[in-house]
């Protein structure tokens, strides 16, 4: 579909939610959890039994569809380094068993850098995972206790270098920016660091403050707990250019790569409705016109499988008209942005011509250009993409 | 009934003052009405009245008393209103009444109502009998009020009847100070008709019902009547007294208070105060005072949301069925689309009927700012009245300008006269002057322009007052003024439901205040937005908001998408219902933020 998506397959992928952390972080609002051994064993057995099940499962939900040919999976939480080393080798044995993955099938796990030890990473690599993507969230001493992480820079550091040494294939680091008062030179110092760790991807988020959350309790309270918009808007602005001259090609909102090459394979199919199954508590699924959603709470989650169901709460069917709010809302957020033909083929309407007077003005203001077929977001359009999505006619899409 | 054993009067008092509890005191001690019909206040008919304390639309009871001489009278209670706005129907009250009981407060003393009223009924050479109310309470203070009976109403004070309405104490002796001390009507049964309209309501199947005070004459079913201002003629169909039912009679004549019903169509075609007459032996001329509600506060009322507007016009037709002073006609936005230009008598009467408009008709609505009516005399079209921003002539073509003024009184305890000169300054007073009344009270007149007083007058009042002062006026007449139209302009488009007929000296702190509301009401857009405050194409205030530079969601994965879909189908929905001022997006709620704040 795409020429700039060499990278990208129309597999399908894998997801896996590992809820357990070592302690909650302020600011997350996901699902997830502290626990001890046998609490995460209770959790390994019952996803090994949705796993074991996942192809049955009709139920009142519908059917998942018979994935197969999975091309990715990835394991992610919570943090998914922190599940013992068992739990984990039984549930990629589990999933290799079923035959439902490529041959070129690549393996992800996010790790903290505290987990990141000599014999985790041997664990890891026999298990086949070559891409590891690091929760380091900053590289500033000073704020790491404040966003409640318990690594240091050094540990960063330290890990970085054993991953390296290891041979994985690919590193990402995750990092958060948009803290209160952060100095856009304080910023730059940490992307720096960032930058001479020379990882392959980088996933750079403004710093969100969710209602549930501590740090949302706090904002609630009167702190400040975020950077201005003004700042939040020259913060965004910085990381795009410094990783762009860096080498990193900011290809979506938060996401940085080396090359095409890589680029999140497994985060790109969620951005272009490529199907994925998702298991564990909270964890969705979507089969290319509905999506699935797993209970949200790991207590219900596993009573519904106790009970011999699937995990799944419920579902949604995209219409025609709600797909394609979904593909304009979330290629807006994508530098490659929206394929007008992709549209045309699917949608059978002139996106153009119902957005004539949109595209005019979008672009008139800087914050889209007209490339031929593909209508893309400028760096200025990216920074307001939740707007540029609002600002289109859907029209009536009929198939 | 003889004519000696008839009493018509009225209870005069300030809002509050437990005029409605007196009232249902009499009823009930009259047996006017069982217990069980008995309801609270039972002249205040409307849920609003009921529920905000205050008479809107009066009513009319007959009560049989037997009195300690051992007759039987008809005591006819004619009700008025309380507030200042609708003095026209106090006057028509007044008008239909030979004698008034002048309530006041035993807590809160005379206040400028009590005050303005007393003066209404002293025109109307009525009979003047004092009460003071609420000696239940904590605070009455009944020998300070007596003084202020004394001193501000120049009645004697040590005749005031102490009664508690609340509990019933003192009723039977007010009621004999009625028969004894109000005198009864006079008239000749035998005259030409002069009977004084002072109430119509609108009955879906009678038409519209006359409330009448006969002055002179007799009338009864078969006649045909002639209305002497509006010239109309009718049959007569019914007659009867009000008890709180219609109770049909074969006759009124001179003195009666009580309805006739004549086959009229609706509330328009008579007018409030007219005199009726018969056709065939008319009356030399009609009973004097007759004077027409004219509404003096305009406004402009939109429905929210298009699709009401029916519904609106559907209310508004209904409303004047009963509401004769409440006008309304067409009228347009480009940001708001259509409505109606209404005119009121006040600015209460304004907040009254945008109330019984979203309650009882269930509308959501936006009211322009209130305006007055200017007078304004132009090169080409002569005399204009403009009571619309909108139809503000050309400044070039304007010889003359003029803008009503009002006599405002406030009543007040001494230590506030200072901060009340003040404010009456402020708002462009002219011949500000106080007198003493009782110890340590003060009355103070002013020569205000009406249109200052509809702009947060009242509140700010209340807040320098610290709720002791009590607020009256009425309309004096046109003074020549310097008037500007204020635009507000959104990226230079002019927003026309904004636009405002100011004093010169308000523009640019009036212009201010809504540029500024509007930055913070109206939401970040994709580029930079000038709000501007002109006169003409002089740019007098000016705020700016700035360009949305960061919206976006920092993580879109798997749980994400559906959550986001459904926020952008909802901002997709709120985006419908924005107004589109050239290219910026105003929601309604901007409008109501700004407009709020001038109608409080």
């Amino acid at each position: 579909m795409n020429p700039d998506r060499s990278s990208e397959s129309n597999k399908p992928g894998l997801y896996v939610h590992i809820p357990f952390c070592s302690s909650i972080c302020p600011y997350c609002d996901f699902a997830v959890l502290t626990g001890n051994r046998s609490r995460q064993e209770r959790f390994v057995s019952h996803l090994l039994r949705e796993i074991e099940l996942a192809d049955d499962h009709g139920g009142h939900h519908g059917h998942r569809g018979k994935m197969r040919g999975f091309d990715t999976v990835y394991f992610g939480g919570g943090t998914p380094s922190f599940l013992y080393a068992e739990g984990l080798s039984e549930i990629v044995s589990a999933i290799s068993k079923k035959g439902w993955l490529d041959t070129g099938c690549r393996w992800f796990l996010e790790a903290n850098p505290e987990d990141v030890t000599l014999s985790s990473l041997s664990v890891w690599q026999e298990l086949g995972i070559r891409t590891l993507s690091l929760g380091v969230q900053s590289l500033d001493d000073e704020a790491l206790p404040w966003l409640g992480r318990h690594h240091t820079v050094d540990d960063v550091h330290r890990s970085v270098g054993r991953v390296r040494e290891a041979g994985f294939q690919s590193l990402s680091l995750d990092l958060i920016y948009g803290r209160p008062g952060q100095e856009l030179a304080d910023w730059r110092k940490e992307l720096e660091t960032a930058v001479a760790l020379e990882p392959d991807h980088l996933s750079c988020y403004q710093l969100t403050i969710h209602d549930r959350t501590l740090f949302g309790r706090r904002q609630r309270e009167g702190e400040v707990m975020e950077a201005s918009e003004d700042r939040q808007a020259e913060l965004f602005r910085l990381t795009h250019e410094f990783l762009a001259a860096a080498g990193y090609e900011g290809y979506e909102v938060s996401n940085f790569a080396r090359s095409v090459a890589h680029r999140s394979h497994h985060n790109q199919k969620y951005w272009y409705h490529t199907p994925y199954l998702g298991l564990g508590p909270s964890a969705h699924s979507f089969d290319g016109r509905s999506r699935f959603w797993n209970e949200g709470s790991l207590f219900d989650w596993q009573k519904k499988i106790d009970d011999g169901e699937s995990g799944v709460e419920g579902r949604e069917t995209l219409s025609d008209e709600e797909l394609l709010l979904e593909a304009v809302m979330l290629r807006m957020r994508t530098k490659d942005g929206l394929d007008l033909a992709w549209i045309r083929d699917n949608f059978d309407i002139d996106f153009l011509k119902l957005n004539e007077d949109v595209v005019a003005k979008l672009s008139a203001d800087g914050l889209l250009e007209l490339d031929e077929n593909w209508l893309r977001p400028t760096l200025d359009g990216l920074a307001v993409a939740d707007r540029l999505a609002v600002a289109f006619n859907i029209g009536t899409a009929v198939k | 009934m003889a004519l000696d054993q008839i009493r018509n009067f009225c209870i005069i008092a300030h809002i509050d003052h437990g005029k409605s509890t007196l009232a249902d005191r009499l009823i009930q001690r009259c047996g006017g009405v069982s217990d069980r019909e008995f309801r609270d206040q039972i002249l205040d008919s409307m849920d609003l009245e009921r529920e905000r304390g205050i008479t809107i639309k009066s009513n009319t009871v007959s009560l049989h008393y037997k009195a300690k001489d051992g007759r039987d009278y008809l005591l006819n209670l004619i009700d008025t209103p309380g507030h200042v706005d609708f003095s026209h129907e106090v006057r028509r009250s007044l008008m239909s009444s030979d004698g008034a009981l002048i309530l006041v407060d035993a807590a809160q003393g005379v206040e400028a109502q009590t005050v303005a009223n007393l003066y209404l009924a002293m025109e109307h050479n009525l009979t003047l009998l004092p009460v003071i109310n609420k000696i239940d309470l904590p605070a009455a203070d009944i020998e300070r009020v007596q003084e202020e009976i004394d001193t501000d109403l120049g009645l004697d004070g040590l005749e005031a009847i102490p009664v508690s309405a609340k509990l019933g104490q003192g009723i039977d002796e007010l009621l004999e100070a009625i028969i004894e001390r109000l005198p009864p009507p006079t008239g000749d049964p035998g005259a030409p008709l002069q009977a004084l309209i002072f109430d119509a309501q609108y009955d879906a199947y009678r038409g519209v019902i006359l409330y009448c005070r006969i002055k002179q004459g007799t009338v009864k079913p078969g006649q045909t009547i002639r209305l002497m201002h509006t010239e109309k003629e009718y049959e007569v169909e019914e007659v009867g007294l009000l008890q709180l039912k219609r109770v049909k009679q074969e006759e009124l004549s001179a003195g009666a208070v009580g309805y006739l019903i004549a086959n009229i169509k609706a509330v328009h075609d008579i007018a409030i105060g007219d005199t009726v007459t018969h056709k065939d032996n008319p009356a030399p001329k009609p009973l004097p005072g007759y004077k027409e509600a004219k509404p003096v506060v305009f406004s402009s009322i939109y429905p929210m949301s298009t699709d009401e507007y029916e519904d609106l016009t559907k209310a508004l037709e209904k409303l004047t069925l009963n509401d004769p002073a409440l006008t309304y006609q067409k009228d347009s936005s480009a940001a708001l689309g259509f409505g109606f230009r209404c005119g009121f008598l006040g600015l209460l009467h304004l907040d009254v009927i945008q109330e019984r408009l979203q309650r009882e008709y269930d509308l959501s609505l936006l009211l322009s700012a209130p305006s007055v009516q200017y007078r304004i005399t132009t090169e080409k079209e002569g005399l204009l009245m403009v009571d619309n921003p909108s139809r503000f002539p050309d400044p070039m073509h304007i010889i003359k300008s003029e803008e009503p003024f009002i006599k405002a009184s406030v009543m007040m305890p001494e230590r506030y006269l200072g901060a009340v000169m003040e404010l009456c300054r402020e708002r462009r007073g002219v011949n500000t002057a106080f007198n003493y009344l009782a110890v340590g009270r003060v009355e103070l007149t002013s020569e205000l322009p009406l249109a200052e007083v509809l702009f947060d007058f009242y509140d700010r009042l209340k807040t320098v007052t610290q709720g002791y002062g009590s607020f009256d006026y009425e309309m004096l007449d046109y003074r020549e003024t310097q008037i500007v139209k204020v635009d507000i302009l959104v990226n230079g488009e002019s927003v026309d439901a904004l636009s405002q007929v100011v004093h010169v000296d308000n523009a640019r702190p009036r212009a201010l205040h809504y540029c500024e509301r509007l930055a913070e009401t109206i939401p970040k857009q994709q580029f930079k937005i000038a709000i501007q405050g002109a006169i003409g194409g002089q740019i007098i205030a000016r705020t700016t908001i700035n360009a949305f530079r960061k919206d976006v969601t920092a993580k879109c994965y798997g749980g994400d998408i559906t959550r986001k879909r459904k926020l952008l189908e909802k901002q997709k929905e709120g985006k419908k219902r924005m107004k589109m001022v050239g290219a910026v997006e105003i929601p309604q709620s901007a409008f109501v933020a700004v407009l709020k704040t001038d109608e409080s």
